[in-house]
């Protein structure tokens, strides 16, 4: 029925045309994966434990949780509040510890800024794009030039999946069987989305870092209900860092809901509610429902006896 | 505790309770060899949490502390709890368990609480006959606490350190002395907690408990969750001039303040026991 | 005195934590010491598992918890706490911090009220005050993430 070089479309025969866009594809991919292996494996710290609390937070969260740690540090040493209006008032002096960061939201606490309104703020944007330069240079987090060359590979795959789409109108309106073609366009299209929007902003060796401090400070994670005002601010912001927005919940829940924190800030693992690790799973007691969080308690309190 | 210290022949020093909450402190104190945990806090089906892990790596003597078995009830002790308790002292490869003179439940509802026994043969019958309970499960000594009571019962048959002693000899557990319990006991009572050390079988002491507390409503209550206060320190350097036992613990259970303070409160005990600081 | 000691402890825990009458001979006044003791201790766990509840209330924590548990045997801390947020969001009292922490909690876990809460397999969605609450696979979102 076919008539070789008439009804091909575009002149080239489906299996030919399939195999050809099957080669660019796999090379483009194989180009993006090796270029992301490369220049996304970053430098190792020496000692992960070095790391400043603000910019494990930065790695782990972006701007906003390195802010939010700055918060929990700032709200552990008595230096900030907040107002039922959302706004923030200093509550005490500047802690000598404070960096820059610390510094720009104490500041800004004391123009009565709400804590979404920091990110905007000029001192904390010039802290956070210096804290971010810090970690650039140690090779943890990604240069705005890496994640920008990240993209071109994906870029270039969304381009040979529109030539691609376009073969598949074409065969359509041709009646041509597209089935082969629908399926390699549909894991194309996937992959380079993911490919595009999955560029992180820390390095391999960022990531290997925050699972090492969260290895190294299991007595940190909300699960453990910790005693901030015994840590300090120091592992507060540590805390805060690792595990989430959801911390500062725990810490100090009245705060934490005027100055509107939003826990799902932060990739540390389940901790997206303040209670959600104290449900009714864990315990060992076998007579009640004692609640995973339950490990403390046993006595204590109004005259325990014990 | 002669089976105790010159079985085992080991002295720990200066110790603390160890909660979740304060992990970390617990974590970074150098010289602690000595920790007690809350048994029901534990499930033996799970490994243990990573900071108390690191505990044991460390060679720290981890004690599970029992509150809620309630072995002076009258019902015998439920043995899914007796099990509980001899699977997580195996868990923690634990030189020996402790629990309270006490019942914690009774006619099918939870107190919450710690409660006195009255100090009758009955009460005694009722608390030997479950610590034998306890005793056949444990592969390691028992540690009987005193607890501080806030009322007595109206018909006592027994001095506490009567009771007390009675009870021991008839189990042969160890005692774990609570010397704030024994202060706030003998405060309330308006008697002289020194007498009471002098009656005691020192001797058989497992390890002690110090603790804070306040004063409310007149009467001072064992809390955890304020300061030790003085007066109780001292009562931990009476009891070590008469016998200095294999461990002194500071149980603490909220409002916990900052480090600097709680590594003060353990100094404070190791200067009053004659203990070596673990700070 | 009489009774066997099993009676009699019964007896004695019912005054403490069921509002039943006091046992003849024991010291009135020192019994009501230790049943408020006891209340401010219940009230300090049920806070450590439902902080946002016990904060929202805030300076009232203490006595609406005390008002609800004084003649109610606890339950655990977890239910305890639960049982009450349920009763202050019937009543309309249920503060909007405490209402997220609720409705999270009913996203998370399926309570009847009468038997230990058992973790949801299956997403669910509970709407707490002016924002949702989003649970997938044991995590949680609410939406919108800010109160206006």
């Amino acid at each position: 029925m076919d008539v070789p070089g008439q009804s091909h479309t575009w002149g080239i025969p489906g299996p030919t045309f399939l195999s050809i866009f099957l080669v660019i594809a796999a090379l483009l991919l194989a180009g993006t994966l090796v270029h992301r292996a490369v220049s996304f494996s970053g430098r190792r710290p020496e000692n992960p434990g070095r790391l400043h609390p603000l910019q494990v937070a930065w790695l782990n969260g972006g701007d906003h949780l390195a802010i939010y740690a700055a918060l929990g540090a700032l709200r552990v040493a008595g230096a900030l509040g907040s107002q039922a209006d959302h706004r923030l008032v200093q509550t005490g002096p500047l802690p000598a510890w404070a960096t820059r960061l610390d510094w720009a939201v104490y500041q800004a606490a004391g123009q009565g800024r709400r804590s979404r309104e920091l990110i905007g703020d000029p001192g904390v944007r010039s802290a956070l794009t210096e804290l971010r330069a810090e970690l650039e240079r140690a090779g943890l987090a990604l240069p705005p030039t890496a994640r920008t060359a990240a993209r071109v590979g994906p870029i270039l795959l969304l381009v040979l999946l529109g030539v691609g789409v376009l073969r598949l109108v074409a065969g359509i309106a041709n009646h041509k069987p597209v089935g082969f073609l629908l399926l390699t366009l549909a894991c194309l299209a996937a992959a380079s989305i993911v490919l595009l929007v999955r560029v992180p902003r820390g390095t391999r060796a960022a990531r290997t870092a925050l699972r090492t401090l969260r290895d190294q400070q299991p007595h940190l994670s909300p699960e453990y209900l910790p005693a901030y005002a015994t840590y300090g601010p120091a592992a507060t912001a540590l805390g805060i860092a690792l595990f989430g927005g959801a911390v500062l919940y725990a810490l100090d829940p009245v705060f934490a809901a005027e100055a509107e924190i939003r826990r799902t800030v932060a990739s540390g693992a389940h901790t997206s509610t303040a209670g959600s690790s104290s449900g009714g799973s864990g315990g060992g007691d076998p007579g009640d429902s004692c609640g995973g969080g339950c490990g403390g308690g046993g006595c204590g309190g109004g005259g325990c006896g014990g | 505790m002669r089976r105790m210290t010159e079985a085992t022949g080991t002295t720990y020093g200066v110790g603390i309770g160890w909660r979740p909450e304060i992990a970390g402190f617990v974590a970074a104190l150098p010289g602690l060899r000595f920790a007690e945990v809350i048994a029901e806090s534990l499930a033996p089906g799970n490994p243990l949490p990573p900071a108390l892990a690191a505990l044991r790596e460390r060679q720290v003597a981890v004690v599970p502390h029992g509150t809620r078995l309630s072995l002076g009830g009258a019902e015998p002790v439920d043995p899914a709890r007796v099990r509980h308790l001899a699977q997580v002292t195996e868990l923690l490869g634990a030189p020996l368990a402790s629990e309270h003179i006490a019942f914690v439940r009774a006619g099918g509802m939870e107190a919450g609480h710690l409660l006195p026994l009255p100090r009758t043969r009955e009460a005694v019958d009722a608390m030997v006959a479950n610590v034998n309970r306890v005793q056949a499960e444990l592969a390691v000594p028992l540690a009987l606490e005193p607890i501080a009571a806030i009322f007595d019962w109206p018909d006592d048959e027994l001095d506490e350190a009567q009771f007390i002693t009675e009870i021991l000899d008839r189990t042969g557990a160890l005692l774990l002395l609570d010397v704030a319990n024994v202060y706030a006991n003998a405060r309330n009572r308006g008697t002289d907690p020194v007498a009471l050390l002098d009656r005691l079988p020192l001797e058989r002491i497992g390890y002690v408990h110090v603790a804070g507390g306040a004063t409310r409503d007149g009467i001072y209550h064992d809390t955890h969750t304020d300061p030790v206060p003085d007066a109780v320190l001292d009562l931990v350097t009476e009891l070590c001039a008469r016998h200095r036992p294999p461990a002194v613990l500071l149980e603490r259970d909220g409002h916990y303040p900052p480090a600097a303070a709680l590594r003060g409160e353990l100094d404070a005990i190791a200067e009053a026991s004659g203990f070596p600081l673990i700070t | 005195m009489s009774g066997s000691l099993a009676d009699r402890q019964a007896a004695l825990v019912a005054t403490l934590v069921a509002g039943a009458p006091l046992p003849p001979g024991f010291d009135d006044r020192l019994v009501g010491v230790a049943r408020s003791a006891l209340l401010r201790k219940r009230a300090r766990e049920v806070a450590r598992h439902w902080p946002l509840l016990a904060a929202g209330l805030g300076d009232r924590w203490l006595s609406v918890f005390a008002g609800w548990a004084a003649a109610r045997p606890t339950r655990g801390a977890l239910r305890d706490g639960w049982d009450l947020a349920r009763q202050l969001a019937a009543e309309g009292d249920l503060p909007a911090l405490a209402a997220e922490e609720l409705a999270a909690r009913e996203a998370g876990w399926r309570y009847d009220g009468t038997t230990a809460p058992r973790r949801r397999r299956l997403p669910a969605v509970r709407r707490a005050g002016g924002s949702w609450v989003l649970q997938v696979a044991g995590r949680i979102w609410t939406l919108p993430p800010h109160r206006r």
